[in-house]
Order: C-alpha cells, then sequence, then structure tokens
C-alpha cells in the first residue's frame, strides 16, 4: 500500500461539467445510497475501471458494502459478510481530514484491502485505488471508495485526483444529509412535544391525560410506552400504557406490572438521576431482545426517565423501540418530554388535592342530613362552581323548633375562601340556635345581622327563612322572610307557579334590613321551593338566563323523585356562562287534598 | 398476521386506506410516497359496500388504514363489518383518527383493531406516525415481504 496523493491531473474537457453535475444531484438527493448511485456511475465511465466498491466504518467494525460494475447496478450488503477480525485493521482518517488515496496491489493476497479486495479481483481487477475520508461523525467514523483496475495505475493519472474530488461530494453530501435529517428529526419531535403538551393541558384527569400521551407517543416515539407512578404506599405502579399493536398490549401491561428487570431499571432512574438508555447486550437477563421471548424479542432499545416535579421523583417514563436504533429518540426530546409530563401530574394532583378538600369542607358547612317532618318532603342539592378551588358561600339548613314548627334557612355568603367559609359557619349556626329556640324568622334575621355588624365583617349575607306551622288541618301556615335573597317560588298541586313576595336588604351592612314577612297557605300538593342565585343567573349562550326558564322547569320539576338534583342538572345544561355555586332546598307538601 | 387462509390472497405490498376528508388522504398519499414508495396504496372514501368488495377480490391487501369518523357505514361499524369475516381475518386493520380518548381505543380493540394510531395535526409529525406504524407491521409480517 503506498499513498499517492495530489498528482497532476491533465483531465479530459467533460469531467468539470461531470463534476458539476454531481455537485448538484448532492445537493438534492434524499440519502447517501442515492448519492452513492450518482459517484458509481460516473466513476465507471472512467477508462479501465472493472469495478467499484463504497464501505462504511464506524469504530473498526463494517456497516455496510455496495458494489457496482459496468454490468451490475449498486447492490448493498448491510453489515460484515463475515467476522470483523478478519479484516486486517485500516489506519482511519480524521473526522475532517482531506480523502487520501492508497494504491493496493490485489494480488498480494487474500487480505489485501479486505473486504474490498474479493470483489474487486471478482470483477477481474489486479489493482485497486482507495480513496479514505473521514464523515465527521466523530472518531472512527469513515468511508472508503475503492476501484477496480486491471493495470496498475501510473502514479500521474487522472484517476486519483478525480477520486479525490468524488470523495468530497460524498463528504458533502452526507454531511448536508445528515444535516437535513438532523433538523427534520428535531422539527419532528418539537411537533410531538406541542402536541403532548396540547394533550397534557386538554384533561385535569391524571389517569387520562397519561393515558393519551401514552397513546400519541405509539409509534410516534416508540413502539411501546408506560408510565408508572408512585403510590402513597412509596411503591411504582403503572398508570398508562400503549403498545402499537393491540395484541402486544397485555404483555406491556404485565411487564409493566410484574417483571422485576424492568422494576430494577425503573429504581436505577429513579434512585441515581439517571436516562437510561440500554440496547444490544445491555437488555440481556432482562424480557426485550433476542434472547427473550415473546413479543419481547424484538425489542431493539429501551429507555427509562424519571419523572421528577420540585426535585421529587413521582415517577417513571419508560418507551420500548423495535425500530432501528439510530430512529431511538433523542436523550434531549426524552428529557423534555419527561419534565414537562412530570409538570402536568404534579399540578393535576395539586388541583384534585385542593378541590377534594375543599369539596370536603363544603360539605361540612351544609347539614348532613334534613330532618324529616311529617308531612313534608324535603329535598337539598348543592353544586360547586366546576373551575372553582374555592369554598363557596351557599348554605342551607332545616330546623324543627321546640314547638314543633319546620324553619327552612338558605343564604349565600358574598364572595368564596377561607373567610367566606367562616362567615357561612357563622351565618348558619346562628341562624340555627335561634330557629331552635323559636325565635321568629324575621327576628332571626334580625338579630344575625346585627352579629354580623359587630364583627364588623366587610362581606354581606342574603337569606331567607320560611317557616311552616301545621294548621291542624291538612294545610300549613307559612311565613317567609327575605333579606336581599332570590325569592322562593311556590308551585301549587294544581301546577300553577307563584312567586312569593318579600321585602329586606343584604345582612351585614346597615343596621336595619327592613324585613317584610310574607304569608301564605300552602295544602298537600303545593311545593315551596328556595335556591340562591347561582340557580337563577346560570347563562345560555344567547345569553338568556335561567331565571325566566325557572317557574316552568319548577312546574315540570316539582313532581319528580328529587325536584332539587333536577333543578341543578336543568340549570347546568343550560348554562354556557355564569359558574358560580348552586344550592337547592324543596319542600313538598305530601299527599292530595 | 399471515397469508393465505381467507378467500383472496394477501398481498402484502399494498394498503387500503378508507377515508372521507380529502386533506386527510391527500395528506396520507404525500406521507407513504416519501416514506414507502414501493407501498401500493388505494384509498376510498366511505364504507359502504367496503367488505363485499374486499370478498370478491382475488388479492386482499395486507393493510386497511381506517378513519372512524365517516360519514354512511363509519369507522368502527365498518371494522366490525371485517372483523365478522373469517374471509379477512389476516388483513392487518389500523384504526388512523384524530382522538386520543381512552374510551375510543379500548372500543376499537375491543372491535378487533391491530393498532390505534392518533392521527397529528403537523404533517412531519403524521408522517412518522404513519412510518412507524407501517414499519412495525412489515416488521411483523417478515422480511421479504413488501408489509
Amino acid at each position: 500500500m503506498s499513498g499517492v496523493n495530489e498528482p497532476t491531473a491533465p483531465g479530459d474537457r467533460q469531467w468539470p461539467a461531470r463534476l458539476h453535475g454531481l455537485w448538484q444531484a448532492s445537493q438534492d438527493v434524499a440519502d447517501v445510497t442515492e448519492m452513492s448511485r450518482h459517484v458509481y456511475t460516473l466513476i465507471l465511465t472512467e477508462p479501465g475501471v472493472l469495478a467499484v466498491t463504497g464501505t462504511r466504518w464506524r469504530h473498526g467494525e463494517l456497516r455496510y458494502l455496495r458494489r457496482a460494475t459496468a454490468g451490475e447496478p449498486l447492490t448493498t450488503t448491510a453489515g460484515p459478510p463475515r467476522a470483523t477480525a478478519a479484516f486486517p485493521p485500516r489506519p482511519a482518517p480524521g473526522p475532517d481530514s482531506r480523502p487520501v488515496v492508497h494504491l493496493h496491489d490485489l494480488g498480494a493476497g487474500h487480505g489485501a484491502l479486505a473486504p474490498e479486495g474479493d470483489v474487486l479481483r471478482d470483477a477481474g481487477a489486479r489493482w485497486a485505488l482507495e480513496a479514505r475520508f473521514g464523515l465527521g461523525d466523530g472518531d472512527g467514523d469513515w468511508a472508503a471508495i475503492c476501484v477496480g483496475l486491471a493495470g496498475r495505475p501510473e502514479p500521474d493519472a487522472d484517476l486519483v485526483p478525480r477520486l479525490v474530488q468524488l470523495s468530497e461530494v460524498l463528504v458533502a453530501s452526507h454531511r448536508r444529509v445528515t444535516q437535513s435529517r438532523e433538523h427534520e428529526r428535531r422539527q419532528t419531535e418539537d411537533a410531538f412535544l406541542a402536541e403532548a403538551s396540547l394533550q397534557m393541558d386538554s384533561s385535569l384527569d391524571v389517569q387520562e391525560t397519561l393515558g393519551r400521551v401514552a397513546r400519541l407517543a405509539v409509534p410516534a416515539v416508540a413502539e411501546g410506552c408506560v408510565v408508572h407512578l408512585f403510590q402513597r404506599s412509596g411503591r411504582l405502579t403503572p398508570v398508562a400504557s400503549a403498545h402499537v399493536a393491540a395484541v402486544a398490549q397485555p404483555w406491556l401491561d404485565g411487564l409493566a406490572r410484574d417483571d422485576r428487570w424492568l422494576a430494577a431499571l425503573l429504581g436505577r432512574a429513579v434512585d441515581q438521576g439517571e436516562d437510561v438508555r440500554l440496547s444490544g447486550a445491555g437488555l440481556d437477563g432482562g424480557p426485550f431482545g433476542p434472547g427473550a421471548a415473546g413479543p419481547g424479542t424484538a425489542v431493539r432499545a429501551v429507555t427509562v426517565n424519571a419523572l421528577r416535579a420540585r426535585g421529587k421523583a413521582i415517577g417513571t417514563l419508560t418507551f420500548t423501540y423495535q425500530r432501528d436504533l439510530e430512529d431511538v429518540a433523542t436523550p434531549r426530546m426524552l428529557r423534555d418530554l419527561a419534565l414537562r409530563a412530570a409538570l402536568a401530574i404534579d399540578t393535576t394532583t395539586a388541583y384534585e388535592q385542593r378541590r377534594r378538600h375543599v369539596e370536603l369542607l363544603q360539605f361540612q358547612l351544609l347539614p348532613r342530613a334534613l330532618p324529616t317532618w311529617p308531612g313534608v318532603a324535603l329535598h337539598s342539592a348543592y353544586e360547586v362552581a366546576d373551575d372553582s378551588l374555592d369554598v363557596g358561600g351557599d348554605f342551607y339548613d332545616a330546623v324543627v323548633d321546640r314547638d314543633g314548627r319546620l324553619a327552612l334557612v338558605i343564604g349565600d355568603v358574598c364572595g368564596r375562601g377561607a373567610e367566606a367559609a367562616a362567615m357561612t359557619g357563622l351565618a348558619r349556626n346562628t341562624l340555627r340556635t335561634l330557629l331552635e329556640d323559636g325565635t321568629s324568622p324575621a327576628n332571626a334575621l334580625e338579630r344575625l345581622n346585627a352579629t354580623l355588624l359587630d364583627q364588623s365583617a366587610n362581606r354581606f349575607v342574603t337569606a331567607l327563612v320560611a317557616l311552616l306551622t301545621p294548621t291542624g288541618g291538612a294545610e300549613y301556615a307559612v311565613e317567609v322572610v327575605t333579606a336581599g335573597h332570590p325569592r322562593p317560588l311556590v308551585r301549587r298541586a294544581g301546577g300553577q307557579v307563584e312567586e312569593i313576595p318579600g321585602a329586606g336588604v343584604f345582612l351585614g351592612v346597615v343596621p336595619d334590613i327592613g324585613v317584610e314577612p310574607a304569608r301564605l297557605t300552602m295544602s298537600p300538593g303545593d311545593t315551596l321551593v328556595m335556591f340562591t342565585d347561582g340557580l337563577t343567573e346560570a347563562r345560555s349562550a344567547e345569553g338568556t338566563m335561567f331565571e325566566e326558564l325557572l317557574p316552568a322547569a319548577v312546574a315540570e320539576c316539582a313532581e319528580r323523585p328529587d325536584p332539587a338534583a333536577e333543578l341543578i342538572a336543568r340549570a347546568s345544561k343550560f348554562r354556557t356562562t355564569g359558574n358560580d355555586d348552586t344550592a337547592v332546598l324543596v319542600a313538598r307538601l305530601e299527599g292530595r287534598p | 398476521m399471515t397469508a393465505g387462509t381467507g378467500t383472496g390472497r394477501l398481498d402484502p405490498g399494498s394498503v387500503l386506506v378508507v377515508e372521507d376528508s380529502p386533506e386527510d388522504t391527500e395528506a396520507i398519499e404525500r406521507a407513504l410516497r416519501q416514506t414507502h414508495p414501493d407501498l401500493r396504496t388505494e384509498f376510498v372514501a366511505r364504507g359502504d359496500g367496503l367488505v363485499e368488495a374486499l370478498l370478491a377480490r382475488e388479492e386482499l391487501p395486507g393493510l386497511i388504514l381506517l378513519d372512524l369518523n365517516m360519514p354512511g357505514v363509519g369507522g368502527h361499524a365498518l371494522l366490525a363489518a371485517i372483523r365478522a369475516r373469517p374471509e379477512l381475518r389476516d388483513v392487518t386493520v389500523v384504526v388512523f383518527t384524530s382522538s386520543t380518548s381512552p374510551h375510543e381505543v379500548e372500543a376499537s380493540y375491543a372491535a378487533g383493531a391491530d393498532s390505534y394510531i392518533y392521527k397529528p395535526v403537523n404533517f412531519r409529525l403524521f408522517r412518522t406516525v404513519l412510518k412507524g406504524a407501517v414499519d412495525y407491521w412489515r416488521q411483523q409480517s417478515g422480511p421479504g415481504t413488501g408489509l
């Protein structure tokens, strides 16, 4: 082997034009194979060239061998045709060094220029010129094009500089294709991250969100995806998984749940804060790779990333890949996805926790059960505003006083949050205590007003009290007092709906609330419906308030098994804006007159 | 997927796309042309009469790419109709749809879909997803076959 660099090149007149055409082609090709075809076709037109080969090497290992002769089009053999050790090592060029041309005597034995020598000899070549060049992907990544010749070339043969020029075209083409692929891949990964973020934002249900993300990732990122989360017990438990093949889904679920090798791998990602990335021999001993059984055989790589939020590991994100190793997701994308998923889970979990606390506190502010009172069926319903993370101020109650009368209460503290909750408790308990003692509704509201003013509370309260007194027959005398609260409705047994008049301003603002009790008689079959403004102010997309539909809704719902829940359900269905807490309390006088 | 147990011979190099949206049809055609130029693709916009048409063929497509939301016979009904015919059992059916709802996935799997693939809006991602699904089933059907 001897170096024959930079000889003189007289060249024919067509060569520059053909080389120019090749440079142009190098700007359009989609992959290096296509470019090789152009180069080999051109080089085979050179006088004396019997065959051409191309080899690609990485860290001493042959990646593929291409060959072409005048009569045989380009063929590619992937990987080494025999054991790599059989090839005498050739010094790898530096990643950015210029192509170097070497002359080889193919008659010097079968080991000469292996593995290309055999191919070229088969085509009748006795001598070979080899252009060796680095591909710029790091040390140890290089390629060679060899031409087989019948006779020994002159040191100043045109072929030598031409091989250098063709190698330069291949290097440039490789660089452009690689950069273009990297760009394409990054764009695709960014598009995936954007879609994943959208999915994560679309639901506040952790389980559903993770299920959607896993489904989105398959096969965009990998063939299989599993998300594990730490449970309160400290155990990592699979919460979502997806596989590109329906038939492999149970297999993946089983592994995610029970496989010890995988569990150890997840532990490694969590404990050592390491992004795990395994392929080849790294998969030995586990349920993946050629040595494994079942669907795992086809798995070529596995990645695991810990999910961390606020410095704490909350779970893991695992992918299984059956695709080429070069198509395995980049560490950048996996880290980014894990980060986004962890934040989404953390936010959603915090939201769910807060919402649970709010609901718990809210229901603590309401009576656990309504009393039973002869002849009257009581129904109540409460709906917390969908998007609220604060306790609301709606309340209701039903109290049987010391004289056996039934007092019904409904009210609303302005605003939300801890202060509103405290005032709700105060208002409800004050009214309950007073009404139990037999205080009249008007007096009870005036006393509550005085209490609120004493406390200098900066919130106002609306309230309504209805006192039902049996008259001895089938009828009841009803006294209704309102203080700034929506007026209740009575649905008579015959179906007509009446609004009960009332006067009185909000509680907690001025000393004189000016209440004026309204008195009416109710008979069996009549229904008294009390509610907070969340019901009346539910607004449709067209701007109509539910208040306008309420009398008709009350007429229809009064005889239903649970009229309170039915009214709230109707308002919810109707509502597109005006999302507020809603309370409804209904007293239906039983029996027909 | 094994070849040749139904009435028609399975043509693993052919894909039948059932898709009513012209935009999605164009995107699928463009994506597959770029990633699998060797694949023969055929497009139909409606599911009505499709099972009967398939049964009358001498060669069945190796893979059917099925949109769920279509006028007339919907994707779910078509999937069920395909799976009800033993002659079509070797045809791989990939549901390709714009929902990631776990409910839809479960319903499609219960009806016999081989894959449930989300249809992204971004074309690069769309092409990647489609390539991933076709490559997967090509790998399953073994080397040397078109699919």
